[in-house]
């Protein structure tokens, strides 16, 4: 699985990092970044379909 | 001399003027007492705009629901609403809540519930609308958002009024108390026992509507139990219902009488109803407190906040700092200070411009925010769709005010009668 974000269509909003702490943060730049791009662990990815979901702006996109 | 010029008598907050026009009072909060500790309430209150939106995002030192050393806490609401998402704190548990139905109020979900948005904001003015006046609270906006969640949990449309009738008891009995509580008790039970069947069909039979989600959504293997899908029902008619009900009236208020100039613009340009309700979200929210407590100690302004203090996070007071807003006094759908598009729960946007506290910030970020002003746009467009020339019957209102402000008292007009054209 690949997780990925499009910086130009993402909104700030921060569900997934209030959602998914353990996959993405905020960076410096205030923009989510991803901790792990490449989540093994059924959990993990079923949190990433999650935010892919959830994000109000589309901007995340997940690579099964 | 100065210092006791703006001290603060602490029975000024359960003073009825402080109800009507808190304004003044946070303005000497913000500007002497940023941190100000209320031993009369036994309390603190936070009011600058940036202390406000630090307090909400730190989750390390500030949590919504109280713990006690045995575990058990204590939150405002669950006498009315029984078990419910909001007491869950900072917890897994209050994240797995939100996520199942969150999904609902954000993009795909709440598109897909626009038609149904629309349908019922005609249906309601259809029937209230025929008479060149209207009394908007009553015969509009109390009943609309309720209807709405209604149908998204999926109940019969034939049992809506019956819903109206027990949401409008179980709201007084929050904002009122005394024997308004009672009558809400009552109504609370009474739906819940009406409830049951449905829970116990969905849970057979899961259907795609909301209800059917909340009863099957599973956390390590548990569903929910029977009283929390009840009290999370509870708690959407109240937080989901009764804030979207006088977001709408409180939009209305201030084009008819704060800015009946710039209600022009909003004539002219009916996308402007977007920076209406942003702006009255900033103005004057529906709600003006949020309360949080501490989990260890917090310095703060060279105070220092003892563990597990009370803390009141003065939203209401944030919006109107002038540290962060020019002229924060004067509602102006056009001010270029304020993010005026959707909300972001990280309180960070691309505009780098500031946005309103009215949904809070963070952890707890209202769920419904995508919703509640999909909702309130589409009913103020509709209703401009409907009434011609749209102007308030009355030359003196007596404004917009709140049975409490500190216990989380909802702000609205109690009444709001509009003429216009047909």
């Amino acid at each position: 699985m690949k997780i990925s974000i499009d910086l130009e269509r993402c909104a700030m909003a921060g569900e997934c990092v209030y959602n998914h702490p353990t996959l993405f943060g905020f960076g410096d730049d205030d923009h989510p970044v991803v901790f792990v791009a490449d989540p093994t662990s059924p959990a993990q990815q079923l949190g990433a379909r999650q935010a892919a979901q959830v994000c109000p702006s589309g901007a995340i996109a997940v690579e099964e | 001399m100065g210092a006791l010029l703006h001290e603060i008598d602490p029975r000024e907050f359960d003073a009825p003027g402080f109800q009507r026009d808190p304004f003044p009072l946070y303005r000497r909060l913000r500007d002497h007492h940023p941190i100000y500790r209320d031993r009369f309430h036994n309390r603190w209150i936070i009011s600058r705009y940036d202390d406000v939106h630090a307090a909400f995002q730190d989750n390390d030192h500030f949590d919504r629901a109280l713990y006690r050393p045995d575990g058990a806490y204590q939150f405002g609401s669950s006498h009315v609403f029984g078990p419910n998402i909001l007491e869950y704190g900072n917890s897994d548990r209050h994240r797995w809540l939100r996520n199942v139905v969150a999904g609902q109020f954000v993009g795909q979900g709440l598109l897909s519930f626009i038609p149904i948005i629309e349908k019922i904001a005609g249906e309601l003015l259809e029937a209230c609308t025929d008479q060149g006046q209207v009394e908007l609270v009553s015969r509009f906006s109390n009943q609309f958002p309720i209807r709405v969640i209604s149908n998204m949990l999926g109940l019969p449309r034939h049992d809506e009024n019956r819903f109206v009738g027990w949401y409008q008891a179980l709201i007084a009995g929050l904002g009122f108390g005394g024997e308004h509580l009672a009558r809400g008790m009552a109504a609370r039970n009474e739906m819940w026992a009406y409830l049951e069947p449905f829970i116990a069909e969905r849970l057979a039979h899961p259907g795609d509507d909301l209800l059917s989600k909340l009863c099957v959504a599973e956390l390590d293997g548990v569903r929910m139990t029977l009283d929390e899908v009840q009290g999370f029902i509870a708690l959407l008619l109240a937080a989901g219902g009764d804030t979207t009900d006088k977001a709408i009236a409180n939009m209305w208020f201030h084009m008819l009488y704060t800015r009946p100039d710039q209600f022009e613009d909003v004539k002219a340009d009916p996308s402007l109803w977007d920076n209406v309700f942003a702006e009255m979200m900033r103005y004057d929210p529906v709600v003006h407190i949020q309360t949080r407590y501490t989990t260890g100690e917090v310095e703060l302004h060279d105070r220092v906040l003892p563990e597990r203090a009370m803390v009141l996070l003065y939203l209401g007071a944030g919006n109107r700092d002038e540290r962060v807003f020019a002229d924060p006094d004067t509602f102006d759908i056009h001010r270029d200070d304020l993010h005026m598009g959707r909300e972001n729960r990280s309180g960070r946007y691309k505009t780098n411009k500031p946005g309103h506290l009215g949904f809070g910030v963070g952890q707890h970020f209202c769920m419904g925010y995508a919703m509640a002003r999909q909702e309130a746009v589409i009913a103020c467009q509709r209703m401009m769709d409907v009434m011609k020339n749209p102007r308030p019957t009355h030359a003196v209102h007596e404004g917009i005010t709140s049975p409490s402000i500190d216990s989380g008292g909802f702000r609205s007009p109690r009444e709001l009668w509009i003429s216009f054209d047909r």
